[in-house]
């Protein structure tokens, strides 16, 4: 089906859309990052960007970046693709089980993973030292993509779900009547169709991975990344214009890949007419493909679990690795003081940006693929900053500009919105902040149902006399309904379990919980911090399960839902 | 039931996409008035240009130059939400998420008309095209004429003052799409929409159209009546378009008996009807359809050429004869078997001059005026 | 109404008006220069809270304070004794105090961050050098609390930009068990750290990090005598060292679970960490080891000033130090008159080298980047 060219006029609701989705990004995310930007070039951060070219270290941190991006996009991409075909070709016990599990990891709070990953496997660890007298050197690269594979492969998951959701049968059909034989087909058929998918997965796993900070500090060892180096720049050596320079250089792999993303996802176009495939899938019934397939694919799951296992028996030990004796004392702790205020202000905060998240997200998909050419991609671009920026910058660049109220020409157009003196005691930030870190995930999802919807629907709407706002309300969003889904759990679980930008905007009215578990942690109390993990794990899964059946509740007769999909 | 309003028309309409190098001219020139009730057919090749036309007047693109009004009003500022017409997709663009009914539905309850209102003119439209059994299914468990026959419901519920068809039957397999064409054009006259239809199908726009419009390139081939178009066609492209044709070479132009005009074919001296500028072409060319030829079996001696092919289809017969001015088409019908002029024969052509039309020969369009 | 009703409750409501104003307490009077009990003690009297500061060898109360409103702490310390202290000093003073409590080294860029509209009054904890910077950037004020008098000159700002509040001597934190099992003994010098029985099995902090380690670093330029055999030492110590971590504390987190056998922190990190039950021994390096000073300072342009320096006094004052133990904190105690708890090691017990806080300031980009360069910059091959 041709790229449908898009020239017509803009109806008031899509120009007032439009218009306010750019006043949103601004002040959410460009305004701040165009301060990262300008504070990079302050002294301080001259020397570093000057350091990209005279020194080897600094190139060693941006070679160590890329190449862990790159790993992680790999290996996070195809577990994702093992995991979601499974799903659709192979016909097993406990499907749901397996869907389940496999989107567990996108509840990670901060730390959890990694800690969890050392005392199992560390040079002391319970499994390696433990049971199999091994000390392996976990900390440093393989450590990191070991955690940010498990942490991050859900994305990939979701996304390519949809994609082979999507796949007619019939090309495959084809192909079997050509001679071909199914292992052929795969490789030559269903993996070119899934280009798009893989590469869109691989290209957002690699933005995360490079932007995340919590790992590297604690698994990292000496394998030094951007986002590190800025923190201990900031941190350590006080020199925040190097940590906005240093987040600075890490903008530009992440430009560079939205780019080549851009352009992978123009060439190949795998949409069936009207989102609906036609023929029966054909499951792989050979004996060895498909208990080899399961074999991995539950051996991959087993060791998610053992990982929440780890966090949630840690919580009931005395003391984690010398004092293996069960106690609540952990929870009596957090629950005493100023944890109970956290969980509620958190939980409070997080269910207010979420469906903010949800919407921003779906809006942006809606204007991205249906209703701007060009405009749309700077528009995309933007959406995703959000998540391309380490997130102890992001927390500067908020505190740089929302310190003060902002003002033009003597008046006052924003109000403080960040720190102790600010209105609603600063939570205001914490919410731009939730939103602008977990609308990205909702707009890629959103984008990839919408590239599957047939242009000609809304089009269909429009001359039926419906208006731009109408449409998007009864056609488009009821049929990316299962990406809004994803989008506002997605986004429930992010905000509940960000640390990096809130460290710097947080104040006494607004304590986080993930503030709580970073001071368990500085002090040593790997109890009392993984029993905050666990209450957080808990919260985030009834609230998600919550979500689900809320907007499930209104299916309609006769709806195929295309299928759940993100990116 | 005659509409008085629904008078359509396009004033030189440009539509250019991109621009420097990637320079791409979709239409060009675009001129058209149509009256209210009337049935005019875009036809053309893909690429033509004719979708992108109908798109303009459905408000989907701006034309980059030119103006649409309907009933004199200019549609320049009115977006396709505001247009009053109906389209009818190639894909038909049902409403996944929906019932047959609301999909129906959809443009009354845009118009918030009440409920019984709207429940009452859904069930007439449903009746009309025998859908009434169906309204509560879903899209997906439709067959392809049915889910054709909501969206044209659809889009004819709302009493558009146009309808727009976007080359709807090119879905649907051959004996389907005969029946959707008669009904469609049914339905059309009755209400007296005036209706704008593309297509690349010639047997869809002559059995459909009060007029048909010929584009290529992005732009206007011919535009008359299927009448005119199939016996006194503009240019070889047209008249090859539509129907099957032969050309002839012509060595002598010189004026007849009123509009007609003598030329010289194969030494033979014959007065046909010709195109008023056929005379101004330095290549002009004789059109006889094969129909209008008639073969029969000669002799060596008076042959014109010896039947290379025949094909038997029952109430007609094909005949490819080679001649020495080009491979002749000639189709008989309801042939008597035992006559037929077998393949190694020599065979003799005969037309009736009345029946041919003398063009310009292609490499020189001269347009339309 | 009537209008003699009228001016009978008219002149009623006169004579109570003024029988209450009669009645009212006087004007408070100032205890400015009345005696006091105790060096820093804080006393709040009817609404007026005074220092007991030493003048001319006698105690006597400061000039007093009105406190109102709110005080806003941000605090570098464990969060345990962030709130211990803000519940204390609103215990004496009535003031609400409340604290966001933030990792040590970021509290300057936080500072920075909002340094034309602050939120904050006081900072508290955390190590001094990072003071040094906020002095730089213009983020704090001079501040002289008459509770300075008690504290040692050499722990200290001479200007009053920050005062000391707490001291930690860089030790070693052995995991007994780990030792016993690589039949190593409790290292006692820092040439003990490089028995090659090690190797692996030490934990650092980078010295980019704030505090800790670039105390380990400049200790070794001050024993050895040289930028140069500083850096030598370092790299022999690299065999061993596993990684250098990103956090201050995490050495003792990893000695305690056995991940390594010694980690180099600052000795009431190592205590805290045996206390909540991990097997952890401190020792000291005989050669002489460095330390760190935790302080507090007032913000520049407080929101309320008044309440900062009191606090600043509050926090300078034997009372506020005694808070430590009881939220798990184990710093050796810059107020002289500060119970000392079996837990905490005094300073005085420890061999000290001459740290020279300003010059180790100085020179800190250089080292680390040479410490980049050379020591972690070729280690990448080997991981």
């Amino acid at each position: 089906m041709a790229i449908r060219r898009q020239s017509a006029k803009l109806d008031v609701f899509t120009k007032i859309a439009i218009a306010v989705l750019v006043l949103i990004l601004s002040v959410l995310i460009v305004i701040p990052v165009g301060n990262v930007l300008y504070k990079s070039f302050q002294p301080g951060g001259i020397e570093v960007l000057r350091n990209v070219y005279d020194n080897d270290y600094t190139r060693q941190i941006i070679y160590n970046t890329v190449w862990l991006g790159i790993s992680v996009g790999a290996i996070g991409t195809a577990i994702g693709f093992l995991l979601a075909y499974i799903q659709v070709r192979v016909n097993f016990r406990g499907k749901k089980l397996l869907h389940i599990l496999s989107l567990l990891p996108l509840v990670s709070p901060p730390f959890a993973f990694a800690t969890a990953v050392i005392v199992l496997f560390g040079r002391a660890g319970i499994i390696s030292n433990g049971i199999f007298d091994k000390q392996p050197m976990i900390y440093g690269y393989k450590g990191l993509i070991l955690v940010l594979s498990i942490s991050y492969f859900p994305v990939a998951y979701m996304n390519l779900l949809g994609m082979l959701r999507s796949l007619d049968p019939a090309v495959d059909e084809a192909a079997r009547s050509l001679g071909a034989s199914k292992f052929k087909i795969f490789i030559t058929v269903t993996i070119p169709l899934l280009i798009p998918g893989i590469a869109a997965s691989f290209l957002l796993l690699f933005v995360e991975a490079i932007a995340d900070l919590a790992n590297p500090l604690v698994i990292g060892g000496d394998y030094t990344v951007l986002a590190s180096r800025a923190y201990i720049a900031i941190s350590g050596e006080y020199n925040i214009a190097g940590g906005a320079a240093y987040s600075t250089i890490l903008l530009i792999p992440a430009l560079l890949v939205f780019i080549i993303q851009r352009y992978w996802s123009q060439r190949a176009d795998v949409v069936t007419v009207t989102g609906k495939p036609s023929g029966q899938i054909e499951y792989i019934r050979t004996p060895l493909a498909r208990y080899s397939l399961l074999a991995m694919a539950w051996s991959i799951v087993a060791f998610v679990i053992l990982i929440y296992s780890m966090v949630i028996m840690g919580s009931f030990f005395k003391v984690l690795k010398v004092d293996y004796s069960l106690t609540l004392d952990n929870y009596r702790y957090i629950f005493s003081g100023v944890g109970n205020s956290a969980i509620l202000t958190t939980t409070m905060l997080a269910l207010l940006a979420t469906p903010i998240a949800g919407v921003l997200g779906m809006m942006l998909a809606w204007v991205i693929v249906r209703k701007i050419k060009r405009g749309g991609q700077v528009l995309d671009f933007f959406g995703m900053l959000g998540l391309a920026l380490p997130g102890t910058v992001l927390g500067i660049g908020y505190a740089f500009t929302f310190n003060s109220p902002i003002q033009i020409f003597g008046i006052t157009i924003l109000p403080q919105l960040a720190g102790g003196g600010a209105i609603l005691g600063g939570a205001m930030a914490i919410v731009m902040v939730y939103v602008i870190r977990s609308s990205p995930a909702g707009q890629r999802s959103g984008i990839a149902n919408l590239q599957q919807i047939d242009p000609s629907i809304d089009e269909a709407s429009a001359s039926l006399g419906a208006s731009g706002g109408r449409t998007f309300r009864k056609i488009s969003l009821p049929l990316i309904r299962g990406a809004f889904l994803t989008g506002l759990m997605f986004a429930f679980a992010r905000s509940m379990t960000t640390l990096s930008p809130i460290i710097f905007i947080t104040t006494p009215d607004t304590p986080i919980l993930t503030s709580l578990i970073l001071a368990e942690a500085d002090t040593v109390r790997y109890g009392n911090a993984f029993a905050f993990c666990t209450l957080l794990i808990a919260i985030v899964l009834v609230t998600m399960g919550l979500i689900n059946l809320l907007v499930n509740k209104t299916q309609q007769a006769g709806y195929q839902p295309i299928a759940v999909s993100a990116g | 039931m005659k509409n008085k309003s629904g008078q359509l028309t396009l004033s030189n309409i440009t539509k250019v996409f991109g621009n420097g190098s990637e320079k791409v001219v979709a239409v060009d020139n675009f001129n058209l008035t149509i009256e209210p009730g009337e049935f005019v057919t875009l036809l053309g090749p893909s690429g033509c240009g004719k979708t992108t036309t109908l798109r303009i007047i459905a408000g989907f693109e701006t034309p980059t130059s030119g103006e649409i009004t309907l009933d004199k009003k200019d549609l320049k500022n009115l977006t396709a939400d505001k247009r009053p017409m109906g389209m009818v997709f190639q894909s038909y663009a049902l409403f996944p998420h929906m019932s047959v009914f609301d999909n129906v539905a959809y443009g009354l309850r845009v118009q918030h008309l009440s409920k019984e209102i709207i429940s009452q003119k859904v069930a007439e439209v449903l009746e009309t095209m025998s859908l009434s059994h169906l309204a509560t299914r879903a899209p997906n468990q439709l067959s392809g004429g049915q889910q054709q026959r909501v969206a044209l419901a659809r889009a004819m519920v709302v009493q558009p003052k146009v309808l727009l068809f976007d080359e709807p039957l090119s879905n649907l397999d051959a004996k389907l799409r005969a029946q959707m064409r008669i009904e469609i054009r049914r339905i059309q006259q009755k209400l007296g929409i005036t209706s704008v239809f593309v297509t690349h199908d010639q047997d869809e726009a002559m059995s459909l159209s009060d007029r048909i419009v010929v584009m290529r390139n992005a732009v206007v081939e011919q535009s008359g009546t299927p009448d005119e178009i199939y016996r006194r066609p503009n240019s070889v492209f047209v008249a090859d378009f539509i129907g099957r044709s032969n050309f002839f070479k012509v060595d002598k132009v010189s004026s007849g008996k009123g509009d007609k005009v003598k030329v010289l074919v194969n030494n033979e001296e014959l007065e046909v009807a010709a195109h008023p500028l056929a005379h101004k072409s330095k290549t002009p060319v004789l059109l006889v359809r094969p129909e209008s030829i008639q073969v029969k079996a000669a002799t060596v001696k008076k042959s014109d050429g010896i039947v290379s092919n025949v094909v038997f289809y029952g109430n007609h017969v094909e005949y490819s004869v080679t001649t020495s001015y080009g491979e002749i088409t000639a189709i008989e019908s309801d042939p008597i078997y035992d006559q037929i002029v077998k393949p190694g024969n020599h065979a003799i052509l005969e037309f009736d001059p009345s029946r041919t039309w003398l063009l310009p020969s292609s490499g020189e369009i001269i347009r339309e005026e | 109404m009537k209008k003699s009703r009228l001016i009978a409750l008219g002149a009623i409501a006169s004579l109570a008006m003024s029988l209450l104003t009669a009645v009212a307490p006087a004007q408070a009077r100032d205890l400015k220069g009345s005696q006091c009990g105790r060096e820093g003690l804080i006393r709040t009297i009817k609404g007026v809270t005074y220092t007991c500061e030493r003048v001319d060898g006698s105690l006597k109360y400061a000039e007093g304070r009105k406190l109102s409103g709110t005080l806003n702490v941000v605090c570098g310390a464990t969060e345990a004794w962030c709130a211990a202290m803000a519940t204390k000093f609103k215990e004496l003073t009535g003031v609400n105090t409340r604290f966001v409590r933030l990792s040590a080294g970021l509290v300057p860029a936080r500072l920075e961050a909002f340094k034309n509209n602050p939120e904050f009054d006081v900072w508290h904890g955390g190590p001094a050098d990072g003071y040094v910077v906020g002095r730089n950037l213009g983020l704090t004020e001079a501040y002289l609390s008459p509770t300075r008098k008690m504290i040692s000159k050499a722990q200290l700002d001479a200007d009053g930009f920050w005062s000391g509040v707490y001291l930690g001597a860089l030790g070693f934190c052995s995991n007994t068990q780990a030792l016993a099992k690589l039949g190593v003994k409790l290292p006692k010098s820092w040439a003990d750290l490089l028995n090659p029985k090690l190797k692996g099995q030490i934990l650092s902090a980078h010295p980019a990090t704030s505090g800790t380690a670039f105390t380990t670093f400049w200790t070794q330029v001050t024993r050895l005598g040289s930028e140069d055999k500083a850096m030598e030492y370092m790299k022999e110590l690299n065999k061993n060292i596993l990684y250098y971590s990103r956090s201050g504390v995490a050495p003792v987190g990893a000695a305690g679970s056995g991940e390594v056998a010694v980690g180099l922190v600052f000795a009431h990190d190592c205590v805290a960490g045996a206390k909540n039950g991990l097997p952890l021994k401190v020792s000291f390096p005989s050669e002489g080891t460095g330390y760190e000073i935790g302080a507090v300072a007032l913000i520049k342009g407080a929101r309320n000033p008044l309440a900062a320096k009191t606090f600043i006094d509050f926090a300078l004052s034997a009372d506020a130090q005694n808070l430590g133990v009881g939220a798990n904190a184990f710093q050796a105690l810059t107020n002289p008159k500060a119970k000392y708890n079996r837990l905490i090691i005094p300073l005085r017990k420890v061999k000290l080298v001459d740290y020279d806080f300003e010059k180790a300031g100085n020179r800190k980009p250089d080292l680390t980047k040479r410490f980049d360069d050379e020591i972690i910059n070729r280690s990448q091959v080997k991981s």
